[in-house]
């Protein structure tokens, strides 16, 4: 199998493993002209691919967490250029509630990002996901964290 | 809704040609497939999009009776429609259709790491299978199409889609915010290739569309509110002068706002010296028998041009694209006032006069010894203005000298950008735009015209730096679509919509003030009152599901198991049963 399990051991061969949910108007493309413009950035995310942010139920952060991911990167249109008017005002406004939940349960808030990349975005993409799996590597396995 | 037969997946992986197999071990992917649940068939093709690899699929679909396909190839937002259509045209519901994007998001950005990126695409696939297994089908719905197209700008690409348009017997209304109908073309005096003023091709459109019957020209005039869905937009029109505002149901749109051209401050002293202006300024100067200076009203004996104002910047944020138009707008133009002039120097990067008849007028203009000399990129020439004299000073690549001009008019040929405005078109027609600033077609080489908001086209200089010519082609192409979808008169939507579980909703309105559409209200024939999805209004966001405290709205085809099943396929494959289908 092409990834480690949950309770495999960390340091050896560990590598983070981070979802990353893209809104399909702004992100998603952003990160297909990364594909394009062959730009190249860790492979160490795994995009799900939702039509807007506004649509990621902080469960959905909390959930990858709770199963193991390392790193939740969370990328949308910028404000005031949502495809859907303010479905990423909605997701902003639930971000700090949902920082505050996963620091309370133990887990660095600096395994989650969220970031705005435009359909024309393709490096902002791209550095993004470096640079959260760069951060989440620093913090490593999110196994240590849980309490 | 629910599909109740044991789902039957098939998973086709594209080799892409090289572009997926030459990092990604396709051969792999399709291995790993084999074992995943519901899983009963997993092979790959070199095009799957070919018409080879569309029949394999609907060919397989009914040999093994497969109710799910997933295909593992380019990014959906290219192909998700076509295979869509396969599927459909094998009996499937297109919605029990799953991509998995492995060429943008794998082979393309992992090119040095052919064993993580077949990691990820196996990753990928796992997770599209599970999504796959979850996936229901949805029934297909169309709605009329008002026959009727609102474009948007009056330019020389406006004009020519509204008359495309009524030509072909449907109604334009065409919205111009200036008091006159022609934009740029209008006020340009010369007008490549042919030897006509810009006044002189834009008249007869300008006349041909006010006299027209089936167009409905409103000049001084802006959209100001634009809502509804393809097939039934809504704009609210205002006049600036009268204050009026009046409402068009419309069923399509063209959106033809065109440029503007770029005002280089910054840039070679411009604003410094009144005989420095853009080539835009040189278009719009009234036409004489001579040339004249606009600081002393003198005869122009030397003339210089420097091209790529503002444009080809690498690294610069919206200059970083070639403005097209330039290059042989400048040999026009140098061409036509060499006559009027003594001497004519075009200071230039590079030449590239590449439209049919652009060759040509660079050719005339050296032939009429126009002196072109061309700089380096790095090292852009210096203007200075000392005691009222404009003084250019660069070097020329070609003789290797460093050279110094003295000119009475000095025309900077500066870069087409969107208009000031664009921010806010963008916004009004939900429309994106590109690094240069212009609006983005849905496809860059496979759908130019049309754009990710279903029923809006983009036509001219509003989708990029282009000239005239362009910008026709543009406007009859986008007209095209447009009577496409009006002939047809009715279309078919996404299902992908959100619904209320009455049953599970507890009264708290939060979807109802989440909803950026207003589609959710409380239905008050049920006692208590619960939310209820206007479906017509809704386009699929999914904010009112994420906000439900209740978990009582389901977000079709986007649902949280759909979502959550990917998440745990990808870090707890263990957890799901693995094999085929027993």
């Amino acid at each position: 199998m092409s990834t480690t399990t949950a309770e495999s051991s960390p340091a050896v061969n560990w590598e983070p493993r981070i979802i990353a949910y893209c809104c399909n108007w702004c992100s998603y493309a952003g990160a297909d002209l990364a594909g394009t413009s062959r730009i190249q950035y860790p492979p160490n995310a795994r995009i799900l691919r939702v039509n807007c942010t506004g649509r990621i139920d902080p469960e959905f952060i909390l959930v990858a967490l709770e199963m193991g991911a390392d790193g939740v990167l969370v990328s949308g249109c910028h404000p005031g250029d949502c495809h859907y008017t303010s479905g990423n005002l909605k997701l902003r406004a639930r971000w700090a509630l949902m920082q505050k939940t996963i620091e309370q349960a133990g887990v660095d808030p600096r395994r989650v990002r969220l970031q705005w990349a435009s359909a024309s975005e393709a490096q902002i993409f791209a550095d993004g996901v470096k640079e959260l799996t760069e951060q989440v590597r620093k913090l490593g396995p999110i196994r240590s964290e849980w309490k | 809704m629910t599909e109740k037969a044991e789902p039957r997946i098939g998973v086709f992986v594209c080799h892409c040609g090289h572009n997926i197999a030459g990092v990604v071990d396709v051969a792999k992917v399709v291995e790993s497939a084999k074992s995943l649940p519901h899983v009963v068939l997993s092979t790959d093709h070199m095009f799957m999009c070919s018409d080879a690899g569309q029949q394999l699929i609907k060919d397989r679909i009914k040999e093994q009776k497969l109710n799910r396909v997933v295909v593992a190839s380019c990014s959906p937002r290219m192909h998700e429609p076509t295979f869509r259509r396969v599927v459909e045209d094998a009996g499937l519901n297109r919605y029990l259709f799953d991509q998995v994007n492995i060429r943008e998001h794998v082979s393309w950005c992992h090119m040095r790491q052919p064993k993580e990126a077949t990691d990820k695409a196996i990753d990928l696939v796992r997770m599209s299978v599970a999504r796959a297994a979850e996936l229901e089908s949805l029934p297909i719905k169309s709605v009329s199409v008002t026959p009727r197209t609102l474009v948007v700008g009056g330019g020389i690409a406006g004009l020519r889609a509204s008359l495309d348009i009524a030509d072909r017997g449907f109604e334009a209304v065409l919205v111009e915010r200036m008091p006159e109908l022609g934009g740029h073309v209008r006020k340009w005096t010369h007008l490549f290739p042919a030897d006509e003023s810009g006044e002189q091709i834009i008249a007869p459109l300008v006349r041909q569309a006010e006299h027209h019957k089936l167009v409905r020209v409103m000049k001084d005039s802006e959209v100001v509110e634009f809502g509804g869905y393809i097939g039934n937009f809504t704009a609210k029109i205002k006049n600036h002068k009268t204050g009026m505002v009046k409402e068009v149901d419309v069923g399509t749109v063209i959106v033809a706002t065109g440029f503007e051209p770029f005002r280089p401050f910054g840039y070679y002293e411009y604003g410094q010296h009144p005989d420095i202006i853009t080539l835009a300024e040189l278009q719009e100067m009234t036409p004489r028998a001579d040339l004249i200076r606009p600081s002393d009203g003198k005869r122009v004996k030397k003339l210089a041009f420097i091209g790529c104002v503002g444009s080809r910047e690498a690294g610069k944020l919206g200059h970083e694209h070639c403005s097209r138009h330039c290059c042989s707008a400048v040999a026009k133009a140098a061409a036509d006032l060499r006559d009027r002039v003594d001497e004519v120097v075009i200071m230039y990067q590079d030449i590239r006069t590449y439209g049919r008849g652009h060759e040509e007028l660079h050719r005339l203009a050296r032939s009429k010894l126009v002196i072109y000399s061309k700089f380096p990129k790095e090292k852009k020439p210096v203007v200075q203005i000392a005691s009222g004299r404009i003084r250019i000073t660069w070097y020329d690549v070609l003789s290797g000298d460093n050279l110094e001009y003295e000119p009475d008019l000095l025309v900077l040929a500066s870069a087409m950008i969107p208009p000031a405005d664009v921010a806010e078109t963008s916004k009004m027609f939900s429309l994106t735009r590109s690094a240069d600033g212009f609006f983005n077609p849905e496809h860059i080489k496979l759908a130019p015209l049309t754009t990710h908001t279903a029923g809006v086209m983009i036509a001219g200089a509003a989708q990029a730096a282009k000239n005239a010519s362009e910008s026709v082609v543009d406007a009859s192409g986008a007209a095209a679509k447009a009577v496409g979808l009006m002939a047809r008169g009715n279309v078919e939507i996404e299902s992908t919509v959100s619904h209320v579980i009455p049953e599970l909703c507890s009264s708290c309105h939060t979807c109802v003030t989440a909803c950026p559409y207003g589609a959710i209200a409380m239905d008050t024939k049920k006692s208590p009152p619960v939310a209820l999805v206007t479906e017509a209004k809704c386009k699929g966001c999914g904010t009112c599901a994420a906000s439900c405290p209740s978990s009582a709205i389901i977000m079709y085809h986007s649902t949280d198991e759909q979502i959550l099943t990917m998440v745990e396929a990808y870090l707890c494959p263990s957890t799901q049963t693995t094999g085929g289908v027993a």
